[in-house]
């Protein structure tokens, strides 16, 4: 598959690989490059990709309610959340983001690429009431302006105050050039700057114009190595419908106190029974680069496996995401054929 | 893409010198463009000997590992340790500072059987259908 934005990354150069499905950008001018300049900067990335559900009306709110872990119907209008659908088992079918756009009548429900036909299907499964739902991925385009310099950007390109909303805001913005945008203040590389929805129609545009104020043509390799240096999980590597939002420690996006939800009881009963597994960020000690799939030990007990790991760029440090078992301050690590000491240690690792 | 027409070269992308009885090895500009950011190289110990198309280290960006291949059989006599701290090296100067090791050759005439540029930028353009 491709993204509306297929022609417009070959022009910049982009390197298509790829991804889950999706010929996207891996990289145009260097992970490095691209890494760094969002860190300094301003970095653009295609995530047109993502997927997009519109729910709508009190049947739709009380849907999602029973759906997610958290408590939708508190979500005022210009707000969003991190959430997750889980299913019985108290596993993450997908992790996800709800905006309120109107209380009680409209929502966007931004889901991860690879899963939004499984999402949308879950969704309408559990839709006894009914309830209006629009799965709008194929027809909505998805740009991220991430970087100390968004602001800027997003005051050139279209004339936007990144300081009008807060941290997990979303609002609605009618252009000219670009049709309705839904912009929201959110972004999976730990800088200031915001994730822009808008029609397939106006993607070039909007990308072009977005340019035209500075911003670095990103691809998927810097959006992979700066959401892992800052921790953040990605679903279907550190996170699936085998872990827990509790083992990946993600407690913050579970209300417990939520009278129900799929998935409440099992995640109750892990509670209670304690953890046997967290998902712990890892510094190499030593030199080299951490892979998915590599075995943790300490000393001849096998007591982990990478979900993600990089070199980061610019200082070339290895890091890495794995669910451990047990408490400890340093594990190694099976790297092709040698164990290297890594270091137990929280994210973010900038 | 940059082929020197001074240099060997094999199937896996590393170039060969040839410096006073010896070989100097890298990889080449379309390896490490290829790759993308280089940030880890793995050697070999000085002393060790390599046997020609056998791996004697690796090369990792941050998407993708590639083993390294000898290009003759024979005795490692230095490596690049710059690369341990400095691996963009590589990508920044492929044939120049981003050299790998010096093999002292057990039988020169191994090189015979590498390619030479006009042969490398051939086999590129056919991999590359």
């Amino acid at each position: 598959m491709r993204t509306v934005l297929y022609e417009t990354h070959l022009r910049h150069g982009g390197r298509v690989i790829d991804f889950h499905g999706w010929d996207l950008p891996v990289w145009y001018e260097g992970i490095k490059a691209e890494h760094l300049a969002t860190r300094e900067a301003c970095g653009l990335f295609d995530t047109s990709h993502m997927g997009e559900i519109f729910v709508y009306g009190p049947d739709g709110l009380a849907l999602l309610d029973s759906l997610v872990t958290i408590k939708v119907a508190e979500l005022k209008k210009g707000r969003g959340r991190y959430s997750f659908l889980l299913n019985e088992a108290g596993g993450i079918i997908d992790d996800l983001i709800i905006y309120c756009l109107e209380e009680g009548e409209r929502y966007l429900v931004c889901v991860n690429a690879g899963n939004s036909d499984k999402d949308y299907a879950w969704i309408q499964q559990h839709n006894a009431a009914g309830a209006r739902i629009e799965n709008a991925s194929d027809a909505m385009a998805m740009l991220a302006v991430q970087g100390p310099t968004a602001a800027a950007v997003l005051k050139a390109a279209i004339d936007f105050d990144l300081a009008s909303i807060k941290r997990f805001g979303v609002t609605e913005l009618e252009t000219l050039a670009f049709g309705q945008l839904i912009i929201a203040r959110t972004g999976y590389t730990g800088e200031a700057g915001v994730e822009i929805f808008l029609a397939n129609a106006y993607a070039e545009p909007l990308w072009d114009a977005l340019v035209a104020a500075g911003a670095k043509p990103c691809g998927l390799g810097a959006r992979d190595t700066l959401r892992l240096e800052m921790g953040y999980p990605l679903h279907g590597s550190d996170i699936d419908e085998s872990t827990s939002p509790l083992e990946a420690g993600l407690d913050f996006a579970v209300d417990f106190d939520k009278p129900d939800f799929i998935g409440l009881e099992a995640l109750k009963t892990q509670r209670a029974a304690g953890l046997q597994r967290r998902l712990r960020g890892l510094e190499l000690i030593e030199r080299g680069v951490p892979r998915e799939g590599q075995d943790c030990y300490v000393g001849d007990k096998l007591v982990g496996r990478i979900t993600s790991g990089t070199a980061l760029p610019g200082s070339n440090r290895g890091i890495a995401m794995a669910y451990i078992a047990g408490d400890y301050a340093e594990v190694e690590v099976a790297v092709r054929d040698k164990r290297l000491k890594a270091a137990i240690k929280q994210p973010p690792f900038k | 893409m940059n082929i020197p027409e001074n240099l060997k070269y094999t199937k896996e992308h590393e170039w060969a010198r040839t410096e006073d009885g010896c070989v100097c090895v890298g990889i080449t500009d379309y390896a490490q463009h290829e790759l993308g950011d280089v940030v880890f190289v793995e050697l070999p110990e000085v002393g060790s000997h390599v046997e020609q198309d056998d791996t004697f280290g690796s090369v990792e960006s941050v998407k993708a590992v590639s083993d390294l291949f000898a290009p003759v059989s024979g005795t490692i006599k230095a490596i690049n340790a710059d690369l341990e701290t400095a691996p963009e090296a590589v990508n920044e100067d492929s044939y120049g500072k981003g050299w790998m090791v010096v093999i002292e050759p057990d039988n020169p005439a191994d090189l015979d059987q590498l390619m030479d540029a006009a042969a490398y930028a051939t086999f590129l353009e056919a991999e590359a259908k």
